[in-house]
């Protein structure tokens, strides 16, 4: 129940940097979750709470106490790894058992603290199995329940549930929301599937390049993305962005043609006034598409593709300009075949960026 | 039926692909141990043989040579397999951390031995363990010693010396093994245990050792057939003899000496030969039995 907090943290292999310096406070008993595309600095930032990678420059604290030069084994963590990580000689029991003999518990305490963990995890019926023996999602409760006996401070989950399939993977995220509320501790939790994060996170850290985007509560990351990247990296499907160009700018309001759209203009309430002329970028979700006429402005498109999911259709579309567009509608899974389409965009549900993707408001 | 009629075609092709193996292996492979078999239950000397039962093990037992060759054997195994095992573990080990810098050179430096010519090293290490050869110059050097030791004429250092040799050349042969086995290990095992805290000691202990566990045993019983059958370091470094006075001489030289060098005596080499082969069955056998999975077998 520590809380973290890292300032200008870096980490480089060689001379090459992949960690630039990031800035994180974490409150106690918060559950943060780490996205980002492959290769950002995800794990190797986990690692580096965990104690397994060196720290190449700034500070780690976890409960006000600096733990850049602490060993693992004394920072009150525990990690959970994509591959489990289990002994695979030993059985379910003494799995969890294992590393406590070590920090001096007495046998009976060992034992007491396993059945509440296999109580927690519902692994009584497993308990004198080895590894080989179960499913990949018992294997990986296994691996928590080996996290939760030693009553860490603070859990650190690699992108735990990455193994396992689809169905068991919305059981298991479940589980740990679960554990999360019973347990009450921190829990920084790293993965690149969106729904994981969205629906786990009390605060999401998207990263890019080894350096944060934004911080935030899911739905804020959703409804107020503060550049680009963040933009199109939650949700999904993705936002759509389409090119345009400022042709007027008003007071608190700015116009803009959408370029590749047969110049459809929209007016969007802004406070920053871009230079008329400058390109920008629209972005609209595709749920945000309405019917015809029922929006601000309409767009003409060509379905290439439908896919009807039954509770919504997704529509591949073009204009013909090479700006692909997705477009969520439930009611169309009645419209099979149609080849040509006019939807509508909304003002207050768009987003503009300027050319370096930061965000105007 | 016409699916049975195939497979029995399909069977005597593929018979017919195995057939000139066989017959090789049953030439120069099968035919030659039951023919030592039965050699083995000849008596008489040269080319005059006539069946004796068991005289030959018989004479066995009260064969002073004989004796002293199974008990040097059995000291060699005894005291030079664990050494090897355990060091080619712990090598093995150390060559595996990845922040080990010069891995690679390490790696083929005690790899390097096996793959040298036997003649070459056994002489190299003659002149290396000759009175005034370099050990004994160097641990005079070190004042570790006073006076030279005699390493081919006193019996306890001869055998000392044939481990040393036989260490040195087969136990990066060994450690390869385990460096394949521990490359193999999902790393995060261990990183887990390091994070839960447990030791560097018992992570050897309990995680390294049980996960190499398979490996160990096939290691054990290669290099336990291969001391048994132990002959060209002893033969190099003695000159065929296995001196001083016997105290080096193993069942392979004993076999050697009993067919070429003394008055051929096939049948009763043969018997010492099946000896070995009962040997290593014995002890391969012992060695599952000890490696065998306690749990699984409770
Ligand atoms: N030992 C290493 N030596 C050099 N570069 C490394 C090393 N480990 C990781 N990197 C680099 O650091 C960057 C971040 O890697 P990291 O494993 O943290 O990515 P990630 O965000 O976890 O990606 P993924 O989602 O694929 O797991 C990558 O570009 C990777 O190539
Ligand atoms: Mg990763």
């Amino acid at each position: 129940m520590s809380h973290l907090t890292l300032k200008a943290v870096r980490k480089s292999y060689g001379s090459v940097e992949v960690i630039k310096g990031i800035d994180l406070a974490i409150k106690a008993k918060e559950f943060v979750v780490f996205v980002g595309p492959s290769g950002c600095g995800k794990s190797t930032l986990l690692r580096m709470i965990a104690g397994l990678e060196h720290i190449s420059g700034g500070d780690l604290e976890i409960g006000g106490k600096r733990m850049n030069d602490v060993d693992p084994s004394k920072r009150g963590i525990a990690m959970v790894f994509q591959s489990y990580a289990l002994y695979p000689h030993m059985t379910v029991r003494e799995n969890m058992g294992f590393a406590l003999r070590f920090a001096g518990v007495a046998k009976e305490q060992i034992a007491k603290q396993v059945a509440e963990a296999a109580r927690i995890l519902a692994l009584e019926p497993l308990l004198d199995r080895v590894p080989k023996e179960l499913s990949g999602g018992q294997r990986q409760r296994v691996a928590i329940g080996r996290a939760i006996v030693r009553n860490p401070q603070v859990f650190l989950f690699d992108e735990p549930l990455s193994n396992l399939d689809a169905e068991l993977r919305v059981h298991m995220r479940i589980e740990i929301a679960r554990l999360h509320k019973e347990l009450q501790t921190t829990m920084i939790y790293v993965t690149h599937d969106q729904v994981e994060a969205m629906t786990l996170a009390d605060t999401i850290v998207v990263l890019r390049d080894g350096l944060v985007e934004q911080v935030g509560k899911p739905l804020e990351l959703y409804d107020n993305p503060s550049n680009q990247f963040v933009a199109g990296f939650i949700g999904s499907p993705r936002m759509n962005f389409m090119a345009a160009k400022v042709v007027e700018a008003g007071s608190g309001t700015v116009t803009v043609a959408l370029t590749k759209q047969g110049n459809v203009r929209i007016t969007l309430p802004l406070t920053a006034a871009p230079a008329i002329g400058s390109d920008v970028t629209l972005g609209v979700r595709p749920e945000h598409f309405g019917l015809a006429a029922a929006g601000d402005a309409d767009l003409a498109v060509n379905v290439d593709v439908a896919e009807h999911l039954g509770a919504t259709s997704y529509l591949y579309a073009n204009t013909g300009t090479g700006e692909q567009l997705i477009i969520e509608r439930e009611e169309l899974r009645n419209e099979l075949g149609k080849e040509s389409l006019t939807v509508s965009i909304r003002a207050a549900n768009s987003y503009l960026f300027d050319n370096s993707g930061q965000r105007l408001r | 039926m016409a699916q049975a009629r195939l497979d029995r075609r399909d069977q005597i092709t593929g018979w017919a692909f195995i057939a000139p193996a066989l017959i090789l292996l049953g030439l120069f492979m099968i035919y030659p141990i039951v023919w030592s078999l039965w050699m083995s239950f000849q008596v008489g000397k040269g080319m005059n043989l006539s069946f004796g039962g068991f005289a030959n093990i018989m004479r066995l037992t009260k064969d002073p040579v004989f004796l002293r060759a199974l008990g040097n054997t059995f000291t060699f195994f005894i005291v030079q397999v664990p050494i090897m095992i355990v060091l080619a573990l712990l090598f093995a080990v150390a060559l595996n951390d990845s922040t080990l810098r010069f891995r690679g050179l390490f790696r083929t430096a005690i790899f390097l031995p096996c793959v040298t010519s036997l003649i070459a090293y056994s002489t190299v290490f003659k002149s290396m363990f000759a009175t005034d050869g370099i050990i004994n110059e160097a641990l005079m050097a070190v004042h570790l010693i006073g006076a030279p030791i005699g390493w081919f004429s006193d019996p306890f250092w001869a055998k000392v010396a044939i481990i040393l040799a036989i260490t040195w050349r087969w136990t990066g042969y060994n450690m390869i093994f385990y460096l394949a086995a521990l490359q193999n290990i999902d790393r995060s095992i261990y990183e887990a245990a390091r994070i839960d805290g447990v030791p560097a000691w018992a992570r050897f202990r309990y995680l390294t050792i049980p996960m190499l566990k398979p490996v160990i045993l096939f290691t054990t019983v290669i290099s336990t057939i291969g001391t048994l059958q132990l002959f060209d370091e002893v033969y190099n470094f003695t000159a065929g003899n296995g001196g001083p006075s016997d105290s080096t001489i193993t069942l392979s030289l004993y076999i050697y000496n009993l067919t070429f060098k003394f008055m051929p005596s096939f049948g009763y080499s043969a018997t010492v030969s099946w000896v070995i082969v009962v040997v290593v069955g014995i002890l391969s056998f012992l060695q599952f039995l000890v490696a065998r999975d306690r749990r699984r077998s409770a």
